[in-house]
């Protein structure tokens, strides 16, 4: 009667997302973080933090296309 | 009593409820970024108010939960209790809330909304009413376990989110970028609020066209019934906001932007993953695990038991409180016309009541800022020096020990020589 599964997925998929969010966002303030140091190659630094603030764009863009019903079936193709 | 007018006034009421709870969770979702500067309070206040509006489009699943679960189906009339049972469940769950946020005690409005209509569906049509299964799985045990994951979540991701911004060579961390992060996290948590809270109200909406036979059970909820409830929450809101620009500065517990990120990221995740799988949440509880999970995760934190004993206390009692209020109005209800009148009068009455008391002592208001900032104070983080006090005063303890030990063996030692 109670769907067990539910719950299993709600947990493991918030672990998930936050854990990759944070992870992917944290990285990205740490890389700015070390392209303010002297002698560090900041471009470099700079464009690697830009790419985990925009992986972390991503991730929710996806969530929110997994939720929505009208989206999930117009680009993935399930509904 | 005319069947369209009992309609229209719970629809009426639904929305006021709807209303009330985006006025009073604003604080929830964009407390931190305005505290942190990231954001101009009346900006914040917009965001929070369009996020929540989308939020109420994204998804069904809640209000399906609460229009086609919850209550059992009378395969003769659609829905086993009539829409004046629906009214006074709610006139139930109305007034329970004032009344707790008037007294400042920790409440889910949610949970009154479920208790409400539960008690009043026990009382028009008896315990057969209700659908224990779809009730435990959907809401009571969602509310003990979301707020667990987020909590967990919010202690993981704090543990991740210092760990990796943490800098050897004793250069500064620079962790203020988390303070834009918090922008787009903040966002999500109003967003996800969006998506559970306001489906609560379009269940109910559905729940009474259905039971007055306006619409077949089972049927997907309509369109103006979303709009209408998107558009109530998202204004509601946009009006709590200035609450917030009122008490800026006071009672906001430490949340670091780093912690915070962590704990919002949590909330987000959490309520979206459920409200997708239909669970019926309070939005509040879930953000609480998550600033109580986040709080742990930072170092020399302790928690403070008897506080975040007492806000427990206050969410286990919510239900059954509201079910009785809601009971009671059934009751009433079931004397016909003259019954919804003086339902609707005392609701109206202890409205007005409160509204009045609630201006001649402004101060109220304060201790119900956000109910999240309660839950931060279950959690003690001490400072630096706080921590080196402590460690300090615990390495003396050892050593007095162990002095004692020694002494105490020595004088054995004696003893045994002396025989």
């Amino acid at each position: 009667m109670i769907d067990w599964t539910a719950f299993l997925i709600v947990a493991v998929v918030t672990w998930a997302a936050a854990l990759l969010i944070v992870g992917a966002y944290s990285l990205g303030v740490r890389l700015l973080a070390v392209a303010k140091d002297e002698g560090a190659k900041s471009g470099l630094h700079k464009s690697g933090a830009y790419a985990c603030f925009t992986l972390c764009g991503l991730i929710v863009a996806f969530g929110v296309v997994l939720i929505v019903p009208q989206l999930s079936e117009a680009i993935l193709g399930v509904s | 009593m005319d069947l369209t007018l009992i309609v229209v006034l719970v629809i009426a009421l639904a929305l006021f409820f709807d209303f009330t709870n985006g006025f009073h969770d604003t604080a929830n979702a964009m407390a931190t970024p305005i505290a942190t500067g990231a954001i101009s309070p009346k900006k914040a206040v917009a965001l929070a108010a369009v996020l929540n509006l989308v939020g109420a489009f994204l998804s069904t699943e809640v209000a399906k939960t609460i229009s086609g679960g919850i209550i059992n189906e009378d395969p003769t009339t659609g829905v086993a209790i009539g829409p004046a049972m629906i009214f006074a469940g709610l006139m139930g769950a109305v007034i329970w809330n004032l009344l707790t946020w008037l007294l400042g005690l920790p409440s889910s409005s949610s949970h009154a909304l479920f208790g409400g209509l539960v008690g009043a569906a026990i009382v028009g049509a008896g315990f057969g009413a209700v659908n224990y299964g779809v009730l435990l799985s959907k809401v009571l045990l969602p509310a003990i376990v979301a707020p667990l994951i987020a909590g967990i979540s919010a202690y993981l991701c704090t543990k991740l989110a210092y760990a990796i911004t943490k800098r050897q060579s004793g250069t500064s961390p620079k962790r203020g970028g988390f303070r834009y992060g918090q922008l787009f996290s903040s966002s999500l948590v109003a967003l996800s609020h969006g998506t559970n809270d306001a489906q609560k109200t379009m269940g109910v909406i559905t729940l009474t066209l259905v039971a007055s036979g306006l619409q077949d059970a089972g049927s997907p909820v309509h369109f103006w019934v979303v709009a209408a409830c998107a558009f109530a929450i998202a204004l509601g809101t946009y009006t709590g906001g200035w609450r917030i620009i009122q008490t800026m500065g006071s009672g906001l517990t430490d949340v670091k932007p780093a912690q915070g990120f962590a704990a919002e990221m949590s909330t987000a995740s959490a309520i979206l993953t459920s409200s997708h799988l239909g669970f019926a949440l309070s939005t509040t509880q879930v953000a609480s695990g998550s600033v109580i999970g986040s709080g742990l995760g930072r170092k020399g934190a302790e928690v403070r038991w008897g506080t975040a004993g007492r806000i427990a206390l206050g969410w286990l009692f919510t239900l059954p409180a509201a079910a009785i209020v809601g009971g009671l109005a059934a009751w009433i209800t079931h004397a016909g016309t003259i019954g919804v009148v003086i339902v609707a009068a005392a609701g109206l009455a202890a409205m007005l009541a409160i509204w009045v008391l609630s201006r001649k002592n402004p101060h109220t208001h304060e201790t119900a800022l956000s109910d999240i900032d309660n839950s931060g104070a279950a959690v003690n983080i001490l400072s630096k020096k706080e921590r080196r006090a402590k460690a300090k005063a615990e390495a003396k303890a050892k050593q007095q020990a162990l002095r004692a030990k020694a002494e105490r063996e020595e004088a054995e030692e004696e003893k045994v020589d002396n025989a």
